[in-house]
Order: C-alpha cells, then structure tokens, then sequence
C-alpha cells in the first residue's frame, strides 16, 4: 500500500475540433497553468511531470521535446505515457504512483492531443502491419464490428444508443470546456445521422478535438494544508487483454479490462453496490453502445441490463448514478487528454467546482480509460483519505 | 465549433511523407504466409496447454505464457461471429489510400480455429449480413504471401 495521495487542482483548455491559433506547446501551457492557479501554485511548486498523449496522431514523435517546456518540466523529473486512449488515465495513474511512493510530494500531469495536426485515421491504421492493416477500418469498424455481437448478445436497441448521445450532448452544455455541444439533440437526429460502419452512425461516435488538461497529484500533507477539499486517489488499477480483436469472444460484451480491473478497484476500497455507492461517474465512452456496455462491466447492474438504465434515466444529471456530467468521451475527444479529463472531472465533483455541472454532495467518484479494446484503467476518488 | 476565434491567420505547413519499412514477420508470420501462398492452406497453432489452435499464429500464447506447439490446418470454411458495413473511405494502411465504400467487414471463426479474425466479407449489404452465417475464404490467383492473399470471405450455403 503506498502513501495517501490526492489531486488538488485541475486546468483545461477549451476544446474544439481546430485551434488553430496555437501549437501544441501553447495548448499544453493554458492546461498546465490552469491548473498551477487552481491548485494555488508555481510551477516552481512543482517535482515533476507526467505527459500524456497518443503517438502518431500529429505525425510528430517525442511529444516530450515538442510540449515539455509547456508543461514545466524543463530540468524536472519527466515522464511520457503513451498508450491510445488510456494515455490521460493512465498519465493520471503514473502521477498519483510518484506521490504514492513517496519520492515526490507535488506531481503535474498534462495529457494533451492536438488532433487538427495530423491524420488520426492514418495513426489508427498503424497496427499490426502483417494482420491487421490490410482491413484497418480505425476504430469505427472494430467498435462496429463489436457491437454486432453486443447487440446480437444483450438486445441493445439503437434507440438505447441514440438516448446515450442525446445526454451526452445535453449535458456537455454545462461544460464550457466541452466540444460537441448540442442542447436540442433528438433521439430521432442522432438515428438519422450517416451511418459510418453500420450500425454505428456519426452522433454515435466521438469527435476529435483539439485539448490539454492538467492535473496536480499532492502528498497527504500538502493536500490537507493547501485543498479545501482534496479528491483522494482511493484504487488506480490498469488490466491489458488480448490484443487481436478476434481473441476475445463478444469483447464489447465482456470487457474483461474493464470487469477486472473494477472488481480489484472495488475490493480495494470496499464497494459492493457501485450503482448505489458512487455519487458521480466520468467514464471513458468512445462510443454510445460501449457506454451502456461499460454500465454492465462496471457492475451498475446485471449483465443485460445495460440498456434500462439509459431507457430510465439512472444516469442523467438527476438520476441515481449520473454518468459523465461533463459530456464525456463522446462530445470531446482531444485522445491523449479524454483519460486525464475524465480524472479531472471526477476530482472537480469532489472539489465541488463543478459549476453547472456539478451534482450535489459527491463524495465517492469512478473515473475510467479505454485503449483500443486491450486495456482498461478504473480510478475510485473519494473526499475521504481513507 | 470553432470557438476560439483568432485575428489572423497563422502559418501551417503541409507535410507529405513516404516512408519506408522493413519488418521482420519472424518465424510464426513466415511460416503462415508460405504455406499460404505455396499451398493455399490457412494455418493455426495450437498451445499445447490450454489447446486454442490461435490466428494469427505466434510464437507465445498469452493465457498460458507457454510456447506455442503444433501446426493446425483450419478452415477455409468459418463462421461469421461479427459483422459490419463500411461506409466511411477509411485509409488501407497498406496502401495509404481509402479503399471504396461500402464495403462488409466481419470477425471470422474458420472451422477448427479458437480466434476469429477480421477479414473482408464479399456481402456488403448489412440486411444480408448476420451472425452465425457461413463463409469461405476466397484466395486470389496469384498470391504474394501476405494477408490480402484471402481476397474477401464469400457467403456460402450449407
Ligand atoms: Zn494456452
């Protein structure tokens, strides 16, 4: 067991499909400063820092040469994480490790992708050059491919999916960081959208986006002077899976990534009905049906079932788990920053910063990544240190 | 959704790239493609623990972390346990150009395989598309040893 640990201060950019009045280092300094003022520091305060973000998308490599002198780490202690789309949660997990292990006392992570950049679809086709890209289809087809079998499997319906759009857009409203910002998006809208591998249809799918978001991990000691409320790192458990699609019978369904690493992250702090104990969830949801198999894998409810809950509202703003206040995945996507700022929308709900977003009295927030269908992160924060 | 508005327009740069690689298929890969290409057999591996006979073959199974054992021929008949229909010009990373849509895409189950793979269905139109339906691997004539040696999967009756 390492030492306590928590995050007591988030900063992001606003995000948007093109910023085209920065370069990446400029977008990584906005994040990394507003996080320095909202944790009440200077980069001086600072030990070291964690970057994060998805190799090949900007057709750049060593991101830490391009952006680290944005993110402070000139002459620190400096890492990159890089890892698809845990790259943010993952980063997070590195963070909250250097303080937990008690050689550093003040920790910055900045996950960041500037997607306008580069090619995306170009990056994703990258995979393995003997398998897998000669029918590289990025991620739309493997998730279509998948949802196939879901669908088949669990009897999701398309209006289920189309639901999970429709509050995702709704409530990115009320972030003024987030992307796609839709306030009167239909269901009957988001199933007319083009389909872009069938069943799954443009509204269905996460944008790419231009962003950063930092976050500053604290020992105890510094979290209870300077943090009014710290958000305590309770569990940071990561599992990888099988990386060939196929290996994996029904993986959308099953996600064994994601049911392992929950069920460890439960057991560590203790929770047996997460539907019932977690006040808020930021979830990694790249898609809407991974959103609602996410709910099943996560133990929200009985495998099956994923689908009532969106059709119930259990998870809308005033429902009894609300899940991605902030819009999550599907309404901005900046890859390498979507982990990091689902960790700093689960701390803010904590810190009760959330603005118009914020539910009332969070004490115990689940934050999740997802890269590529192999590997999952699940983060528990808590207002208690435990 | 541009939100952050700017006075001027700033410099960018485009950039074109063609690069080159070599990479080592080592001898599971080797193996797989010749026999391909040679004979036209496709060809599993089985873990001589756990017993999944795995595509793509690879020198480790990762359940077991064993060596992998022997050779298993399987297929070219499979199962469709996975479908979809393209209809976005994505780029075929092996050619770096978007391939015409709409195309099926499907996760394959050859008969006497554990792993499934993703391969191209000859059926684009997901109303004839489901799953469970049967399937065989088409091979083209002339064939280079490597993956699009299988030119599509065809709908079969059984
Ligand atoms: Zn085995």
């Amino acid at each position: 067991m390492g030492k306590r640990a928590a995050i007591i201060g988030t900063g992001q950019t606003n995000h948007c499909s093109t910023r085209e009045d920065v370069n990446e280092m400029e977008l990584v300094y906005e994040a990394a400063t507003a996080a320095l003022k909202d944790a009440e520091m200077t980069i001086k305060d600072i030990d070291a820092v964690v970057l994060a973000n998805m190799e090949l998308f900007e057709g750049r490599a060593l991101h830490d040469m391009w952006c680290g002198e944005g993110a402070g780490a000139l002459l620190k202690h400096s890492f990159k994480i890089s890892t698809g789309g845990t790259s943010g949660t993952s980063g997070a997990i590195s963070g909250y490790y250097h303080v937990a292990s008690g050689l550093f006392d003040r920790v910055m992570v900045v996950g960041f992708e500037k997607h306008s950049d580069g090619n995306t679809s170009a990056g994703m086709a990258l995979t393995d050059p003997f398998w897998d890209r000669h029918i590289a289809a990025a991620a739309i087809g493997n998730f279509a491919l998948s949802v196939s079998e879901y669908m088949a499997d669990r009897g999701v319906t398309e209006e289920q999916s189309a639901k999970v759009a429709v509050k995702a857009r709704r409530n990115a409203c009320n972030n003024p960081h987030a992307h796609l910002q839709m306030p009167d998006l239909t269901v009957e809208e988001v199933l007319e959208s083009p389909i872009l591998a069938y069943p799954v249809r443009r509204l269905e799918m996460c944008p790419q986006s231009d962003g950063a978001c930092a976050i500053i991990f604290a020992s105890e000691e510094i979290a209870k002077k300077s943090c009014a409320r710290p958000a305590w790192v309770r569990a940071a458990v990561t599992r990888h899976d099988h990386i060939y699609l196929g290996e994996v019978k029904n993986r959308l369904t099953t996600m064994r990534s994601l049911r392992e690493a929950a069920k460890v992250a439960y057991e560590i702090v203790g929770i047996r009905e997460p539907l019932k104990e977690f006040d808020v969830a930021e979830i990694y949801d790249p898609l809407t049906y991974a959103e609602i198999a996410w709910y099943e894998a996560l133990g929200f409810c009985k495998d099956g079932e994923g689908g009532k809950l969106i059709d119930n509202g259990v998870t809308h703003m005033d429902g009894e788990l609300p899940v991605n206040p902030s819009g999550g995945v599907i309404s901005t996507n900046p890859v390498g920053a979507s982990g990091t700022i689902r960790v700093a929308e689960g701390a803010l709900q904590i810190h009760g910063m959330g603005g118009k977003r914020q539910i009332p009295d969070v004490n115990l927030a689940l934050v999740t990544g997802y890269g590529v269908y192999c590997w999952s992160d699940v983060l528990v924060l808590s207002s208690k240190p435990g | 959704m541009k939100r952050n508005s700017q006075q001027e327009e700033l410099l960018r740069v485009p950039v074109h790239m063609k690069l080159h690689y070599r990479f080592p298929a080592g001898a599971h890969y080797d193996k797989f493609f010749e026999e391909m290409k040679e004979t036209g057999k496709i060809m599993g591996v089985k873990c001589p623990e756990c017993e999944r006979v795995l595509l793509p073959p690879r020198p480790v199974c990762g359940e077991c972390f064993v060596r992998t054992g022997e050779w298993v021929q399987v297929g070219p008949k499979g199962t469709v346990v996975a479908y979809t229909s393209i209809y976005f010009p994505f780029v075929d990373g092996t050619t770096g150009k978007p391939r015409p849509i709409p195309y099926g895409a499907g996760l394959i189950q050859l008969d006497g395989a554990y792993s499934a793979i993703n391969h191209i269905l000859e059926e684009g139109d997901p109303e004839k598309l489901h799953i469970g339906m049967r399937v065989e691997a088409v091979l083209t004539e002339e064939r280079e040893g490597n993956i699009g040696d299988i030119l599509y999967f065809k709908t079969i009756e059984e």
